[in-house]
């Protein structure tokens, strides 16, 4: 798996999937749909989906001493570790904002998301989405990728537009106030969405080793 | 000692049947897999590399069973759809770097005197060589780590006729050091200059699979042509005026 891992950094990795990480600078941003960072992220990985296939990467690798299913799962490797390093970015900005910058004007008077655990909670399930819909989708081909990227778009949007609805809503301003409150109660959300999106990435994968294993190259 | 026995394989597509191809293959022997385009060679060569999976058969290589011993066998074969044509745009040397980690019998000095011999620069891209060149470095990958039997998918299609000269005394120099190679191709007269034996296929079924030399003598004592291709044509020639009639 370890060799796997190198060509895909080395051979098939799109230089946009590492370049994309700077979207995680958005968390940053006031007056925007913040969420759109986790969806940048994903596209940038989608790049690499993308450089790979006109790369004949798959057939180059199922030709070396390894299974399929190994394949399956170097994909998925990679695509957690460029979200990870995402996530990560993402939280450590999402700190700055709730400390250092908790009472910045912009921030405060900012109408859409401000940058909580609760955005964290949404950049995991966007995450999750594209993981099963996108990946996971890729592997019931194996090279077509842009209905599995159009289906996570959607299911991207479909996260996005109520997670920026729901702390309008009375009762759950306290969602997304600058320097944040409830922080147990919004730990605890983005703890299960980890969870969420391990699991589901976990299943996403057996499924998808299961369909490549049975597809003719 | 058999180094490619199948037995009794079977793919069905929507549009195309291979039913019942059985054949084997000795060690140090070149053996050339022919038939028109469509006869089911391609099908076939991926099957025994299970890169499709067939409906029947069974198949072995090395004494092992694929694809229960695949990643075994893997160490020990090279396979080859002609030219590289994986990620064009990177250097052959990076090729090389990521490919050598998964072979347990990776041999640098012999990689280093294939890549000599066969004039490969290592900081060019496969985009920056020719047809011919590609196929070589296609078998200098493979060659690299030993393999015992290499398996080519028409590797001499689309080369001009010095590269596919050379190409095919590298056949025979290989040979010679002990590698067996099954390689399709419908260019019959590339069989005659360096195959021992062929397995034909047409229509995707075993027409026969038997040393090249007998073959040849049966047919010319039953007047179907002294050559492959003669043979091929009396065996296969269709006329089209009569198809478009019906």
């Amino acid at each position: 798996m370890k060799y796997l891992l190198i060509k895909e950094l080395r051979l098939a990795a799109s230089p946009l999937s590492y370049i994309f990480l700077v979207a995680s600078l958005m968390t940053l941003l006031p007056g925007y749909p913040i969420l759109m960072s986790a969806f940048f992220i994903c596209f940038g990985i989608f790049h690499s989906f993308q450089s790979a296939r006109e790369a004949n990467d798959t057939l180059y690798t199922v030709l070396l001493p390894v299974k399929k299913r190994d394949f399956v799962r170097a994909k998925f490797i990679f695509t957690c570790l460029i979200q990870a390093a995402g996530f990560v970015l993402c939280a450590a900005l999402t700190v700055l904002r709730m400390t250092l910058l908790a009472d910045a004007g912009p921030y405060v008077s900012n109408a859409l998301m401000n940058a909580t655990p609760y955005y964290l909670t949404f950049v995991l399930l966007i995450f999750t989405a594209f993981n099963v819909l996108f990946v996971g989708g890729f592997f019931k081909t194996g090279y077509k990728i842009g209905i599995p990227f159009l289906i996570f778009g959607i299911a991207a949007f479909l996260l996005i537009v109520p997670a920026e609805i729901l702390p309008h809503i009375p009762g759950l301003a306290f969602l997304h106030t600058p320097s944040g409150e409830r922080l147990g109660l919004q730990l605890i959300l983005l703890l299960g969405a980890a969870v969420i999106w391990g699991i589901s990435t976990v299943l996403a994968c057996r499924k998808a080793e299961e369909r490549f294993e049975k597809i003719d190259l | 000692m058999k180094v490619l026995e199948v037995q009794g394989l079977r793919k069905q597509y929507p549009s195309f049947l291979l039913e019942d191809v059985s054949f084997s293959m000795e060690a140090g022997r070149n053996m050339g897999l022919i038939g028109r385009n469509g006869a089911g060679k391609t099908t076939t060569l991926k099957s025994i590399f299970n890169l499709v999976h067939p409906d029947a058969g069974s198949i072995r290589l090395l004494g092992a069973d694929m694809p229960a011993e695949e990643r075994k066998i893997k160490q020990r074969i090279g396979f080859a759809g002609g030219a590289v044509d994986y990620y064009k745009r990177k250097k052959l040397r990076e090729i090389v770097a990521v490919t050598k980690r998964f072979y347990e019998n990776w041999d640098d000095e012999i990689c280093r005197r294939y890549s000599t011999a066969f004039s490969l620069d290592d900081e060019k891209t496969p985009l920056q060589l020719s047809e011919g060149m590609r196929v070589k470095f296609s078998l200098m990958l493979a060659l690299s780590h030993h393999a015992e039997l290499l398996i080519l998918d028409e590797p001499t299609s689309g080369l001009d006729p010095v590269s596919r000269a050379e190409l095919l005394d590298t056949f025979l120099f290989l040979k010679e050091k002990g590698v067996s190679i099954l390689f399709s191709t419908h260019i019959t007269t590339d069989l005659e200059k360096c195959a021992d034996d062929i397995t034909y296929l047409a229509k995707g079924r075993l027409i026969t699979s038997e040393p090249l030399a007998g073959y040849l003598s049966a047919n010319a004592k039953k007047g179907n042509g002294a050559s492959l291709e003669e043979i091929m044509v009396s065996v296969e020639k269709e006329s089209l005026h009569e198809i478009l009639a019906d």
